[in-house]
């Protein structure tokens, strides 16, 4: 497949995606909801290339987006930033406290955010629930409701059978996983990231192994109560 | 039956049907889709079947229960077959009647069909206006069809396509027909079909299956043509779906339809179900070795299942998400398999093509854009259904010509098209015509279909609000750009509708809107900016009202009208305020609240022109409250117990001279305010009285000169010096007032010239000019009118076209009402004779005054305008008139009087008082470095009421031409705090607020008899003298409510102030101390 990418002409093997062949020549494209071991998803909008030649281009995400031949590829026109910037402020706003999203935004050099935060603690990307099925095949979590109402969360809001807290979904998840308090100004440490990483959580649970880091606030931990309990709190 | 197993078989059993002789029984047609069952055509039925039954008339007439024909506005009705006679909205008691007609052959003329203002009837469906203009080549079917009936579709040469198609299935011809008619989606997007069928044939992933799906999840708010189609005709979809399957080798079809639409479910299920009895669906059909069959999918009722992706999804079980394409449904679909979908509508056209030929379907439509669309018209229209038009259409004929124009007196302001996903067209667009490209081009869509007209009682900030809130839940959510932007759209459209918006939110949403476009996943997030970015494009202006002005021309934005009384009174009248207060019999206080923003309360509360009243919530169904009525109530009250008659002037000026010319209604108010605020005003009036136009123009039996000198002695007591007989360029000019010491001028000098009709004769002794006649009248003056007196009113055409740009429409005709009724009071005639060339609808606000003018025996010629003056020894002897008819609607939203050829009459008369309108004379002021306008009203910022010259201002009628009394209070109002901000030095600008009432005022308890009894309460009506008593005499007419009345009128009030944020902090702020104590 011959494409031509910010210039470059390059024969890129058939199961190549955009954002593959971007890679393979050391073009960067931010992603957010990409992962090599998962399905892309298209969720988060923040790989879109501009596709096409003349009037007739688009906006494409490059993590799904297949090569075919001839394609002209430009991954950091001006449309293309505008849009990525656009989204990454639309995010930002939602989920301030994720890291992952201040590191972007840094790189991205985005100045301002011109939306009311939102203090959310999921951005929807996906990466749990694509997680979830994919690697750990529990599909414990999946997408509930739409629009203003979605979220992620085991069927029923209920404690999920299929569930073997592994973690997984906390690992990967780009907003709770390190949320980053900035450095306490005696210590100059931020000493946030670092304790996420030590399993603290073990004297809750003896079965499995936590290191969210987060102390009750992640949701998979129950402070030691038994499960019938929880049953009954949420009858 | 039997299962038809040849296709010989079947073209001789179709055969059969369509030679079948014709049946020339009388049918009865009604329409019972679910809009017509909505409006009762289940009821019609019954009641039909009974009196058939019970008069054993079964073999005289037959029935016959159809989907919708379209036209929902005049359900329930009955169609009577052979010959199309209608009868519209139809009620159950005159079905016998119509049967009986119906039988004898006969036709009962006045329960047929009738446009509003219009005598003639049209007796066939054919003839209606709403009909007569469409191209139904898709509707027209549903008239001859009982959906549940095969037979009825086969006798209508339904399955003719199929035969075809089963008897030389070859996929190349059917694809090439379809192409060569240049099909287009019809879901909105205009995907060419023909195309999308090659792909899907060609398209072979080894996974050896296919699928058609009919993509009838229609669920933009306002479209129904879907559904109608499914409902009515689902024979036509079965024919169109097996022809797609047998294209592009599918062996199995879903419909994909809304749970919402039940009536659709169940016809397409018996539909299918007969379909596969005969052996048109199933395996091996016909012998053939064509597998075909047709499974019904029930949506869930999500938006986004519309979408390819999401639908297939759905169809799998899965969460309706779309996913990223490519690749294409055409090539990876429900499980894997190509899959071809294809709208309901599109469907429906195929069997036609096939039927006809493509050669002669794209007879129909223009290039690019062949066939007829269905679109559904709703909104603001006076008819509202559904319209089939050749695609190529102009929006003005679909909405004017089909859909009759307006539902009401407000003009038509814009349509949109294609629901959430399409955009507003404004009405300067309507010579638009509809296809896919040119509706791109302006910022809309072609979408489905529907088609939502808007008048100026919409607000366009509202409806875009509207729509990104149905969109912002109706996202999937998946990807951010979408779920996100929508939810960001509407929080800013919110805050702006509420007043919070700011320039920066615009611009932000400017460049929102178009990342949404260009990032989202699929069609919904792609397209759900449209319904923003149109409004902002075409109606930036009623944004920048929200922002700036806080004003929401159309009333509807609640957080900023408040009460829309006090938001629409010109003077910000705390309406709501004393009204509550009124019902709570604090009279003091309600008059202290009147003064606080009016320095004429008496005078308005007996001659304003209540625009609070046309905008009344009680008025929406029921009757306004009479507002201008409680006010004189609580002024009557102040004027008997002597309160408030005067007000303290301040103990020490502040030295500054301002000297206000014209002591009008503005004047006065701009010399009131500035003497409260502690400036030396000095007056300067030409006559010898002060009150300008209220003494001279305003009729005694109207306005009591005692209740002027009232407001009159209230606003002197503020501290003015007040200079008559003094009349600008003859005894002073504006420079010499400056350098006399004057700061500032305030010109206000109102609009006295009466305007000339233009006609030949007219300078002959016996015409005299409306504002003399008046001036005399109203002086007292002895004035010759002899026996026979006319008098012309409503003006030209080009008076018309001034008077829409000076704002003051509602002035219209009224001076021409007073004249008519003064000369009748005072000079004893034999009978007066008004000429107004439009009709009794035209006179918008001043309803009472007309019917007040009827009650004393004036004649009123409506339609009637004058051509010639025929004259006698240079007397006035006649006067020729002609009469007019109703034409186009005119730039004023009215329709256009036009003569009628031929219709001239003479009318011998003693004296022609021409009242057409009013202009400013400005003779006085050539020399003094003002600007005007080419009606000689004066220019100015009518922001600030500055004119060209710094420190000069200048309001009133000078600037508006003739207008209300309320409106030049309002300007002496803006003048005085631009007149302030000048002198201490500030920026002369206005500030505009929120509308807010200046307190809240507890709500009174009723009890639930009482508010049964307020709910159907009626307006309480005006005490009038009665006309005997009026007759050559000045005495008041009105008399004014009684406590009695006026407490009950006030307690009608709905208190639409304590729906705002603010209000309900307020009630639940008094629960809070209640429950406390």
């Amino acid at each position: 497949m011959k494409i031509k990418i910010d210039g470059i002409s390059f024969d890129a093997p058939e199961y190549f995606t955009i954002l593959d062949a971007a890679r393979f020549l050391g073009l960067n494209i931010p992603t957010l909801c990409y992962h090599e071991g998962l399905s892309p998803g298209g969720n988060c909008r923040l790989c879109v290339v501009e596709i096409g030649k003349g009037d007739r281009t688009k906006l494409v995400t490059s993590c799904t987006y297949p090569v075919e031949e001839g394609l002209v590829v430009r991954t950091s026109s001006e449309r293309v930033i505008k849009a990525r910037k656009m989204t990454l402020e639309l995010l930002i706003a939602q989920s301030p406290t994720s890291k992952v999203l201040q590191d972007l935004a840094s790189k991205m050099g985005l100045k301002q955010v011109r939306f009311k935060p939102k203090w959310e603690s999921c951005i929807n990307c996906g990466l749990c629930v694509r997680m979830c099925e994919e690697q750990m095949k529990a599909k414990a979590i999946g997408f509930v409701n739409r629009g203003n109402k979605l979220e992620i969360t085991t069927p029923f809001d209920m404690e999920s059978e299929d569930c073997r807290k592994c973690g997984a979904c906390m690992y990967i998840c780009p907003v709770v996983t390190l949320r980053c308090h900035g450095a306490h100004p005696e210590s100059v440490l931020c000493s946030g990231c670092y304790n996420s990483l030590q399993p603290t959580c073990t004297s809750n649970e003896d079965n499995y192994n936590c290191w969210m880091g987060l102390k009750n606030e992640c949701g998979t931990c129950y402070n030691g109560e038994s499960n019938e309990n929880i049953n009954e709190n949420i009858k | 039956m039997k299962k038809i197993s040849s296709i010989e078989e079947f073209i001789s059993f179709r055969k059969s049907i369509l030679n079948e002789p014709a049946d020339n029984t009388p049918t009865l047609v009604i329409s019972a889709g679910t809009c017509g069952q909505a409006s009762g055509a289940n009821d019609i039925m019954r009641a039909a079947k009974r009196y058939i039954l019970e008069h054993h008339l079964h073999e005289k007439v037959s029935i016959r229960v159809t989907g919708c024909l379209g036209f929902c506005q005049i359900e329930p009705f009955i169609l009577a077959e052979p010959e199309n006679y209608i009868y519209p909205n139809l009620k159950t008691e005159d079905v016998p009647r119509v049967i009986k007609a119906i039988v004898k052959k006969e036709i009962i003329k006045e329960l047929m069909y009738r446009e509003n203002d219009d005598d003639k009837t049209y007796c066939t469906l054919e003839e209606i206006p709403f009909y007569k203009y469409q191209t139904r080549t898709i509707l027209k079917r549903n008239q001859k069809i009982d959906p549940i009936r095969v037979f009825n579709y086969f006798k209508a040469g339904g399955y003719s396509a199929f035969e075809k198609v089963i008897s030389n299935p070859d996929q190349e011809w059917i694809i090439s027909e379809i192409k060569k008619a240049e099909l287009r989606g019809r879901g909105g997007a205009g995907f060419p079909t023909g195309l999308k069928w090659e792909n899907a044939r060609n398209s072979n992933n080894g996974s050896g299956k296919k699928f058609v799906v009919c993509n009838a999840d229609e669920g933009d708010p306002g479209a129904y043509m879907d559904r109608n189609v499914l409902e009515g005709n689902p024979q036509l979809i079965i024919e169109g779906m097996i022809i797609a399957g047998i294209a592009i080798g599918a062996t199995k079809g879903f419909v994909y339809v809304r749970s919402e639409y039940p009536l659709a479910i169940k016809h397409s299920m018996i539909a299918i179900r007969q379909a596969r009895d005969i052996g048109i669906l199933g395996e091996n059909i016909l012998s053939t070795g064509i597998d075909f069959d047709i499974e019904i999918v029930r949506g869930a009722g999500a938006f986004v299942c519309g979408e390819e992706t999401a639908l297939i999804k759905s169809i799998e079980g899965k969460m309706g998400q779309p996913e990223q394409r490519p690749p294409y449904p055409v090539d990876k679909g429900i499980w894997g398999h190509p899959t071809c979908i294809n709208n309901v509508e599109t469907l429906a056209n195929v069997p036609v093509i096939i039927n006809e030929g493509a050669d002669e379907y794209i007879k129909v439509g223009m290039p690019g854009a062949r066939g007829t669309k269905i679109f559904s018209l709703v909104g603001k229209i006076k008819n509202t259904g559904l319209v089939e038009v050749p695609l190529g259409t102009t929006i003005h004929e679909v909405v004017n010509k089909i859909g009759g124009g307006p539902s009401g007196k407000s003009k038509i302001k814009a349509i949109q098209t294609g629901g959430p996903s399409g955009g507003c067209i404004p009405e300067e667009l309507f010579d638009l015509p509809i296809n896919y490209e040119s509706l791109n081009k302006v910022g809309s869509i072609m979408g489905s279909g529907g088609m939502i007209v808007m008048d100026e009682s919409t607000c366009m900030v509202d409806i875009a609000k509207y729509f990104t809130n149905f969109l912002q839940e109706e996202s999937c959510g998946k990807c951010s750009v979408c779920r996100e932007g929508t939810q960001r759209m509407n929080e800013i459209l919110t805050n702006i509708s509420e007043g919070r918006g700011t320039m920066e939110d615009l611009t932000l949403l400017e460049e929102l809107g178009p990342v949404i476009k260009d990032a989202s996943m699929c069609g919904l997030g792609q397209t759900a900016p449209n319904p923003v970015l149109a409004t902002i494009k075409y109606f930036r202006e009623e944004y920048i009202d929200h922002i700036i002005k806080k004003k929401c021309k159309a009333t509807v934005c609640k957080e900023i009208v408040s009460s829309p009384c006090q938001y629409t009174c010109p003077i910000n009248t705390d309406v709501s305020v004393y009204v509550a207060l009124i019902a709570r019999k604090k009279y003091a206080e309600a008059l202290e609240v009147i003064k606080e923003t009016n320095p004429f309360a008496s005078v308005l509360s007996r001659i304003c022109h209540h625009p609070c009243e046309n905008k009344c919530k009680a008025g929406e169904g029921g009757d306004p409250i009479a507002i201008r009525d409680l006010k004189r109530f609580a002024t009557d009250y102040g004027i008997e117990n002597n309160l408030y008659s005067t007000t303290e002037p301040v103990k020490k000026t502040n030295g500054i001279k301002v000297a206000v010319i014209g002591s009008g209604p503005s004047g006065l108010t701009c010399s009131f305010y500035l003497s409260k605020m502690g400036y030396e005003v000095t007056v300067f009036e030409k006559e010898s009285v002060i009150g300008g136009m209220l003494t001279l123009g305003i009729p005694e039996y109207r306005l009591p000169r005692k209740i002027l000198k009232v407001d009159l002695d209230y606003i002197k007591s503020a501290g003015m010096e007040i200079k008559t007989d003094f009349a600008l360029g003859e005894d002073y000019t504006i420079d010499g007032l400056l350098d006399q010491g004057y700061k500032s001028v305030f010109l206000a000098t109102g609009s006295h010239q009466s305007l000339k009709l233009g006609i030949p004769g007219e300078e002959v002794e016996g015409v005299i000019p409306g504002m003399q006649a008046l001036a005399a009248l109203n002086l007292g003056k002895k004035i010759e009118l002899g026996k026979r007196v006319g008098i012309i009113g409503g003006g030209n055409t080009a008076v018309d076209a001034a008077r829409r740009v000076l704002r003051a429409e509602t002035s219209e005709s009224v001076t021409m009402i007073d004249a008519a009724r003064s000369a009748l009071r005072t000079t004893k005639p034999e009978n007066v004779t008004i000429f107004y060339r439009r009709t009794i609808e035209e006179i918008p606000a001043y309803k009472e005054e007309v019917d007040g003018a009827g009650d004393e025996g004036i004649k009123i010629e409506y339609l009637t305008a004058p051509v010639r003056i025929i004259t006698n020894k240079g007397k006035l002897k006649a006067c020729e008139f002609i009469r007019m008819k109703l034409g186009e609607i005119d730039e004023s939203g009215r329709r256009r009087p036009v003569p009628i050829k031929g219709s001239e009459f003479t009318v011998e008369l003693d004296t022609l008082i021409v009242s057409i309108s009013e202009s400013p004379d400005i003779s006085f002021l050539k020399n003094e470095g003002l600007e005007f306008s080419k009606w000689d009203t004066i220019i100015i910022d009518p922001e600030t009421c500055l004119t060209k010259r710094p420190g000069i201002f200048a309001g009133g009628d000078m600037v508006t031409g003739p207008n209300t009394v309320v409106d030049a209070v309002a300007a002496g109002k803006i003048a005085s705090e631009s007149i302030d901000q000048y002198l201490t030095g500030k920026e002369v600008k206005r500030e505009y607020k929120l509308t807010r009432p200046s307190k809240y005022i507890e709500p009174v308890e009723f009890s639930n008899k009482e508010l049964d009894e307020l709910i159907s309460a009626k307006r309480s009506e005006m005490p009038l003298l009665s006309s005997e008593k009026r007759k050559y005499n000045l005495m008041e007419v009105n008399q004014g409510l009684t406590e009695e009345q006026a407490i009950k009128e006030a307690k009608r009030c709905l208190r639409c102030e304590l729906e705002t944020i603010d209000g309900k902090k307020f009630l639940k702020n008094l629960e809070e101390v209640e429950e406390r104590g």
